[in-house]
């Protein structure tokens, strides 16, 4: 009937401003229509009441199906029993609305209507435990956490020693390097800003570190061959192949295959000297001969090296050492002519 | 200065090894005429400075001739294999020592056989 229905009122509407063999008809139908489309509200709405028990049908029967199962969880089902029941004294407590939604709730979701409800409602009282407890102001002690701080006047004067002495770092981890001295000083003086990392309660949160664990983590700074071999066979075994093409130029970069953009000129090239210890190096010649050959040759030697921009400045140094060492190897010799 | 920039060409030419001695062979090499080149190599990468700075001494005219001679009798005492003119550059992959593109370092029928087979990137047949 709702298709036969829904057809009369798609015919009317595009025939609507077509020819005037249709317009009594026309006339007719849209006179119904009103009626007809509450006519069609109420099939729809009969029609979902109509699937939703069908769902729920469906839903006992999967239930039903499963009684040896649910034999099974008996022992759950039998603690979830008189939890229900606790659960239904509390639940006086929520308001009637709330337990009816969740009833809804349970019935819509296929899985166990009773530990769904359950649940759904410990959830609730949790909830409005937590909104009672914020009312009366009773989670947050303020007490205990005020307890720690204190507040102090700032003086100009002390300004300086106040931010060097923020976060005092001799206190460390262990708290057995405390120097006396520096405690005593900072609990007198009034003026501190901020207390030491030492003073106060230990909240425990960290474990400690024994020093025989410090000891064997200090112990592999040595790695052995093995040690190697094993981190890399982690490595080897862990490595993805790369997704895409920008994956594959970081692995390439890394490697060292692809350079480096934007491109760096001196990439790898760690030249620390400045330009006039490349030129001028006249004062690496003090110990050679004043006159001479030797000094005439040694300064083309440094020429030469002052105009070569492929050496480093060590290297020069080496250069015109190796000549210091050979003429004086030959200096007998040397004299002889 | 020439020698200078010889001295860095045949650093740079080189393959960059440390100064070692040349250890017993274990390594899968063509065959043994590019061992013996490879040994050169090392050998004339160790020994470039010294010779350069002999050679320094030699080709000179400033310091006197008896001094240049005994550099003479130095740089021959030096081993042989370690002057740069001994080494040949052979192909990688075949060792031929003939028709060898230096750019490649192959010789010319492994070059043909890779470009014919699109394995030489920007390689092509020329047709004009």
């Amino acid at each position: 009937s709702s298709t036969v229905l829904s057809a009369k009122e798609d015919g009317p509407t595009p025939s609507a401003g077509s020819a005037p063999k249709t317009a009594p008809e026309s006339q007719e139908d849209s006179a119904e229509t009103p009626k007809q489309k509450l006519l069609n509200l109420i099939g729809n709405m009969k029609v979902e009441v109509s699937s939703m028990k069908k769902f729920q049908q469906l839903r006992k029967r999967e239930t039903d199906r499963q009684p040896e199962s649910q034999r099974e969880g008996l022992g759950s089902g039998g603690s979830a029993l008189p939890k229900a029941a606790e659960d239904a004294q509390r639940s006086k407590s929520l308001k009637r609305e709330l337990i009816e939604a969740v009833s809804a709730v349970a019935s819509s979701l296929p899985l166990n209507k009773k530990q769904t409800e359950s649940d759904l409602l410990a959830q609730l009282r949790r909830h409005e435990e937590t909104t009672d407890k914020q009312k009366k102001g009773g989670t947050v002690n303020i007490r205990n956490v005020i307890s720690d701080m204190t507040i102090k006047k700032e003086s100009p004067a002390q300004r300086g020693v106040r931010v060097s002495n923020l976060i005092s770092l001799e206190f460390e981890e262990d708290g057995k390097r405390i120097k006396p001295e520096q405690l005593g000083s900072q609990s007198s003086d009034p003026r501190r800003y901020f207390l030491s990392l030492k003073v106060g309660k230990r909240l425990n949160i960290f474990t400690k570190i024994s020093p025989d664990t410090e000891k064997a983590v200090t112990a592999a700074s040595s790695p052995t061959i093995w040690d190697l071999e094993f981190a890399k066979e982690i490595a080897a075994v862990t490595e993805q192949p790369p997704r895409n093409g920008f994956e594959e130029m970081i692995q390439w970069t890394k490697e060292g295959i692809l350079w480096e953009f934007p491109i760096d000129n001196e990439a790898g090239m760690e030249d620390d000297a400045e330009f006039h210890e490349h030129i001028f190096l006249e004062k690496h010649l003090e110990d050679f001969p004043k006159q001479g050959p030797i000094r005439h040759f040694m300064e083309l030697v440094i020429c030469g090296l002052s105009k070569n921009p492929y050496l480093t400045v060590k290297q020069k140094i080496e250069h015109i050492e190796w000549f210091r060492k050979y003429f004086e190897e030959k200096q007998e010799f040397l004299q002889g002519i | 200065m020439a020698a200078a920039a010889l001295g860095w060409a045949l650093r740079a030419a080189q393959q960059v090894l440390p100064a070692s001695c040349t250890r017993q062979v274990r390594g899968y090499y063509v065959d043994w005429r590019m061992l013996r080149d490879v040994k050169r190599r090392k050998l004339a990468y160790e020994y470039a400075d010294e010779r350069l700075r002999i050679n320094a001494i030699r080709k000179n005219t400033i310091l006197p001739k008896e001094l240049q001679e005994v550099a003479d009798k130095e740089i021959a005492a030096l081993p042989r294999d370690s002057c740069p003119v001994r080494i040949r550059n052979r192909c990688v992959l075949t060792s031929r020592p003939r028709g060898v593109k230096r750019r490649w370092r192959l010789s010319r029928i492994v070059f043909r056989h890779f470009a014919d087979h699109a394995q030489m990137s920007g390689v092509q047949r020329a047709m004009w």
